[in-house]
């Protein structure tokens, strides 16, 4: 919502500055965005005369201007090609910085000395665009300021309205609250309809068939009207709000609407069939064309404002093609209602028309002010385009309503606020706001009967009257207290310490945490290799995504983290280890919310060390990521730990990826990126992955393994080369060695693998360590040999090992 | 046999003496005490003397080694504190090289502030509390006061899932699904990820916000104005200015913006705060009795507040940060600011 100062300065009394009227606004609840000073720092922009006017001799579209400041003849170079000799300009002079931030100087232009510039309108910010240059009307005396000169100085001040006033949709209502601010009160403009003819009940009349919709209609019939272009004074107000000028009879209704916030709309009379109009929901089906030459399917919800044989408008949306005010028209109708606010959404809604009316309408206008609106619209057409106003205002108001009525117990609003503010203050707080107040008292205690005017629908409950009270009380003089209840210690829940610990033990490993959209592109499983039938490809649809880059909710981190990988590459960070911790969404049977389970999944490339003079280049492999996720695993304990081949992700290289349990719950799984799936996120190298279930992993995980005494006494260690088939893995042989049942066994670790010279094909070795320790004495050679022997015997036994 | 044993010292003094290793000098302590050692010979020769000659010697040969040991032992410690000295003179290496490590990655500054901000709310009584993302229109809106066709709605574009599911909009629904579990007192914060059908420059589509609801008996507008004056003074400095204006929210009565003092500009006025000093930070208000009413709490009894405020406002402003798209790239070179 545009105002401008000089507007309101007209319908209320204030001494306030432009800049603290915008303070002052802004701490009421009306929060002024922005404030442009027109005209300011614009002095020397003076009003000069062309004393004459020559081509440039070497340029054609140039002329070469000499022109009287007041106190002295200068050169000024123009490119324009409306200015004659003897016009009075705009000059700016050096010096003048224009709005824009464009610096006039002192300059030579193809060869001629200008010595400032003629300015247009555009810029002068005085309007959007302008043709030539801008010529001032010749009664202005020479070097005075233009701004000043055409009285045109004035502040456009944007305010950012909530949508709970509507009020202040207009010149008037900012001056109502300017009003209570300043502790005076508004005029409105006069008006005085001058009636001749016919009186317009004797010719048209009004039926309002759903009056459920349409509470009220007034109109007025105006005779003989010239359409034509509107008076500049017209044209300069509806520009200093934002508003174009288009002509005489519809700027009326613009200026109308602007300066008391209620829409009108002017029909041309002799198009509306039966001269008469009907108000009436819609036919369903029914096709209308709106002003803007678009047809619409109307259904039967939607109020149209109809003529003897169908409709005419849209109501409180959109006028109709049907009868638009054109150059030809010469009687009016002019329509002043009130709609209902709900109707008017849910029909602009589903059709996605957003005008100035409907946002009016829809957030509730004022019912008493249609009469008002519709008298005064009905002055200044007269004024502007010559007709004759028809005696007689129709006004079809079957119901009329009464006004909202609500206690006020102060004492009330004092527990609620923590401030104590008297009776009588709030009293004449609400009446600062022109609310009526009758206070009663009731025993010790006072009670505020406060009747609403209908320009504040948003005033209901008592409590919205408290917030009056705040409000133009000012909250800045609301003591600071803290609340009287006990502060009660607060612990994060098991799960919110877990979800910590976990991106704790990320970033200690190196990994930088990324945060990704939740929604994605459905073409990611594509990508992923994902099968038909993959769950993973049922996802949560967007109904209304703004792409369709983000039209599902992911099912997987995997597709954006290998993205956010690709993008990284692409800007030549080349060691990346990244993770990302958020929910997944999956589609819930029935008509339940999606289940959103936490996952963390990470992705590791490049070198395996940072630059260092003393650390290799070798870069990551799948044992990097595995020992990575062994020890995120084994700080939250995970027991019963397994690893196998059987996870079928077909975007995980077959021969480097592994699924991991714990027992028989899966918790993710791990590998290399597959080379498909590599080329098509763009990874010029290859990458590793995990993808690991956090619910899983918190559902199996342990706080803590359980305290086990220390020996005093000293633990040696055995190793021993095995000779293997190939076939057998590292985890089985460290299972079968972990079920022995020895004496004193206190660790074991596997340390080498090796094949190759000295080892027969199909064979591996596998070096292990077995270290023993007991709590009761220092082991004897004999006691650690019969140990390691049985190990050594039992391995041999059972996985076909040999020792080397 | 004084003689002897007077002229062995002198030798061995002489030989410690010019002992110049560890193993010269032990072997200069088997020559005299080892088993063949002189010392050792002349104790065995004792035998062959005289009754009354032999405590004289044998006091003087305990003298003898007495004094070997002690000499012994002196040159051990000057050759040992001499190797440790040299080697130390020899043993040098460039300090300045860089150390060999593995670096620790690092948090989105979404989690720092997220987790910055809990704490500090955790410390004056405000557990966590959560809920779903995607969300029943009810939690999202209906309970908060915005009803369908309200053009409250039109404050916050909104994803849909279907008629009656939406991403969620606002952590808001948190404050429900909170409320509903139990009766007051209830001093809860709800961070999470919020959508909004908006990208530009200045939007994202998803995004964070901290949700902060407190309800009990006799709890006041001035309550609400000195727990969010002690956030902005305990998070962004105690001499930061804050101010409350009216504001409009369907869930809250009165509402209120919550402006700080521009962190850039120190309010003086730049292009970050548009020139006014002032930055908007957060939203806030007393709870609104139709959602008390909502959540079965009685209005007459107990009364609130609630407040919210974006992650990534407040993160750019902390950090400095220029550009709201950064949090969401996650570009490494941004990453490892932080």
């Amino acid at each position: 919502m545009i105002v401008s100062y000089k507007w309101l300065k007209e319908l209320v009394d204030f001494d306030f500055t432009p800049e603290e009227l915008a303070h002052k606004l802004t701490m009421v609840g009306l929060e002024v965005e922005s404030c442009e000073l027109i005209g300011g720092g614009l002095d020397t922009v003076v009003v000069a005369r062309l004393e004459s006017v020559e081509k440039h001799p070497d340029a054609d579209k140039l002329t070469v201007c000499q022109v009287n400041n007041g106190t002295e003849t200068v050169q000024v170079v123009c490119g324009a090609t409306n200015h004659t000799t003897g016009d009075l300009v705009a000059l700016a002079q050096p010096g003048t910085v224009l709005p824009g931030d464009f610096k006039i100087k002192k300059s030579k232009i193809r060869g001629q000395v200008s010595f400032g510039m003629l300015c247009s309108e555009s810029e002068l910010a005085l309007s959007e665009e302008s043709a030539g240059i801008l010529i001032l009307p010749a009664d202005l005396a020479l070097g005075t300021p233009v701004f000043e000169a055409m009285g045109l100085t004035d502040a456009r001040m944007e305010i950012g309205l909530t949508p709970n006033r509507p009020d202040c949709l207009s010149q008037l209502g900012v001056a109502r609250e300017i009003a209570a601010l300043a502790g005076t009160s508004i005029h409105l403009p006069e008006v005085q309809v001058e009636e001749a003819g016919t009186p317009a009940a004797d010719e048209t009349s009004v039926d309002i068939q759903d009056s459920d919709l349409c509470p009220r209609y007034t109109a007025r019939l105006i005779r003989g009207v010239k359409i034509g272009p509107s008076p500049s004074w017209m044209v300069r107000r509806l520009e200093a709000v934002g508003q174009r000028s288009v002509n005489n009879v519809v700027d009326v209704t613009n200026y109308v609407l602007m300066e008391l916030g209620h829409p009108l709309h002017a029909f041309d009379y002799n198009l509306l069939r039966g001269r008469r109009i009907v108000v009436k929901r819609a036919g369903e089906g029914e096709a209308f064309t709106t002003l803007d030459d678009q047809v619409r399917s109307m259904t039967a919800n939607d109020l149209m404002i109809c003529d003897g044989e169908g409709s005419v408008a849209l109501a409180g949306i959109m006028g109709g093609q049907n009868s638009e005010v054109g150059e030809e028209t010469v009687d009016i109708l002019l329509e002043s209602a009130w709609f209902n606010p709900i109707a008017i959404r849910r029909t602009s809604k589903r059709l996605g028309m957003h005008t100035e009316a409907s946002h009016r309408f829809e957030r509730g206008a004022d019912i008493d002010m249609a009469p008002v609106a519709l008298d005064r619209a009905a002055q200044l057409i007269a004024e502007l385009a010559g007709g004759q106003v028809a005696p007689g205002v129709i006004d079809a108001y079957p119901a009329p309503l009464q006004p909202q009525m609500i206690e006020l117990h102060p004492e009330k609003a004092v527990d609620l606020l923590g401030v104590q503010i008297s009776a009588g203050e709030m009293k004449s707080l609400l009446e600062g706001i022109e609310l009526k107040v009758d206070m009663q008292e009731e025993g010790s205690e006072a009670v505020l009967n406060v009747a609403v005017p209908s320009f504040r629908p948003d005033l209901e409950r008592e409590v919205d009257l408290i917030e009056e009270v705040a409000r133009l009380y000012g909250y800045d003089r609301i003591p600071t207290t803290m609340p009287q209840g006990p502060i009660l210690p607060q612990q994060a829940t098991r799960r919110q310490k877990k979800v910590r610990k976990a991106r704790d033990l990320m970033v200690a490993a190196g990994f930088d945490e990324a945060v990704n959209y939740s929604f994605i592109s459905p073409t990611a499983w594509d990508r992923l290799l994902l099968a038909e039938d993959d769950p993973r490809r049922t996802n949560v649809k967007v109904l209304n995504p703004l792409t369709e880059e983000q039209s599902v909710m992911r099912t997987s981190l995997v597709p954006s983290l290998l993205e956010t990988a690709s993008r990284n590459l692409a800007y030549r960070t080349l060691d990346l280890r990244l993770f990302e911790m958020r929910p997944v969404f999956r589609v819930a049977p029935e008509n339940d919310l999606p289940v959103e389970t936490l996952r963390l999944a990470g992705v590791m490339t490049g070198r395996r060390y940072s630059d260092g003079w003393a650390q290799s280049d070798d870069t990551v492999d799948f044992y990097d990521l595995k020992g990575a996720v062994e020890n995120l695993l084994a700080s939250f304990l995970v027991e019963r730990l397994q690893w196998d081949t059987d996870h079928g992700e077909p975007y995980l290289h077959p021969g480097k990826s592994a699924r991991i349990l714990s027992g028989k719950k899966v918790l993710g799984i791990l590998g290399e990126v597959h080379p498909k799936v590599q080329q098509a996120f763009e990874l010029d190298r290859p990458a590793y992955l995990f993808d690991l279930d956090m619910d899983v992993l918190f559902d199996v995980c342990r706080d803590f393994g359980g305290f086990q005494p220390l020996s005093r006494f000293p633990g040696v260690h055995r190793d021993s080369a095995l000779l293997v088939d190939e076939a057998v893995t590292a985890q089985e042989l460290l299972q079968t060695l972990k079920g022995i049942k020895v004496r004193d066994m206190e660790g074991i670790s596997l340390f080498d693998v090796y094949t190759g010279k000295g080892i027969p094909e199909g064979k591996k070795s596998l070096a292990i360590r077995v270290s023993y320790r007991s709590a009761e004495k220092t082991l004897t050679d004999d006691d650690v040999r019969a140990a390691h022997d049985k190990i050594v015997r039992v391995l041999c036994e059972k996985m076909g090992a040999e020792i080397r | 046999m004084k003689d002897k044993l007077e002229q062995l010292l002198a030798t061995a003094t002489t030989q410690i003496g010019e002992a110049g290793t560890e193993a010269q000098l032990q072997s200069v302590r088997v020559s005299v005490l080892g088993k063949k050692g002189d010392l050792t010979d002349i104790m065995k020769g004792m035998r062959d003397l005289s009754p009354e000659e032999r405590p004289q010697v044998g006091a003087l040969a305990n003298e003898v080694k007495d004094r070997f040991e002690e000499l012994f032992a002196k040159r051990l410690d000057a050759l040992r504190e001499s190797d440790i000295a040299q080697r130390l003179s020899q043993e040098k290496i460039d300090i300045t090289l860089p150390g060999s490590t593995s670096v620790a990655g690092r948090k989105h500054p979404i989690t720092l502030v997220t987790e910055e901000i809990t704490e500090l709310f955790a410390s004056m009584g405000f557990g966590v509390a959560e809920g779903p993302e995607v969300e029943q229109d009810f939690y999202n809106f209906e309970a908060l006061n915005i009803p369908k066709d309200h053009p409250a709605r039109d404050m916050q574009d909104t994803f849909y899932v279907d008629d009656e599911t939406v991403l969620r909009t606002h952590t808001s629904p948190v404050q429900i699904r909170t409320m509903l579990k139990g009766q007051p007192p209830v001093r809860i914060i709800a961070p999470g990820t919020v959508y909004r059908r908006d990208s530009d420059i200045t939007h994202s589509p998803m995004f964070h916000q901290v949700e902060g609801l407190l309800v009990d008996k006799n709890v006041t507008f001035g309550d609400l104005k000195g727990i969010l004056t002690t956030f902005v003074h305990e998070y962004f400095g105690k001499n930061i200015g804050v101010r409350f204006r009216p504001s409009f929210f369907p869930f809250t009565e009165p509402s209120a913006e919550v402006d700080m003092q521009c962190v850039i500009c120190k309010g003086k006025g730049c292009r970050v705060c548009s020139q006014t000093g002032w930055l908007e930070i957060l939203g806030s208000g007393m709870v609104d009795p139709e959602v008390f009413k909502s959540v079965d709490y009685d209005p007459t009894v107990y009364s609130g507040f609630a407040f919210g405020m974006g992650i990534e406002r407040i993160a750019m402003l902390k950090y400095g940060v220029n550009d709201l798209r950064l949090f969401f790239e996650n570009d490494v070179r941004f990453l490892r600011q932080f």
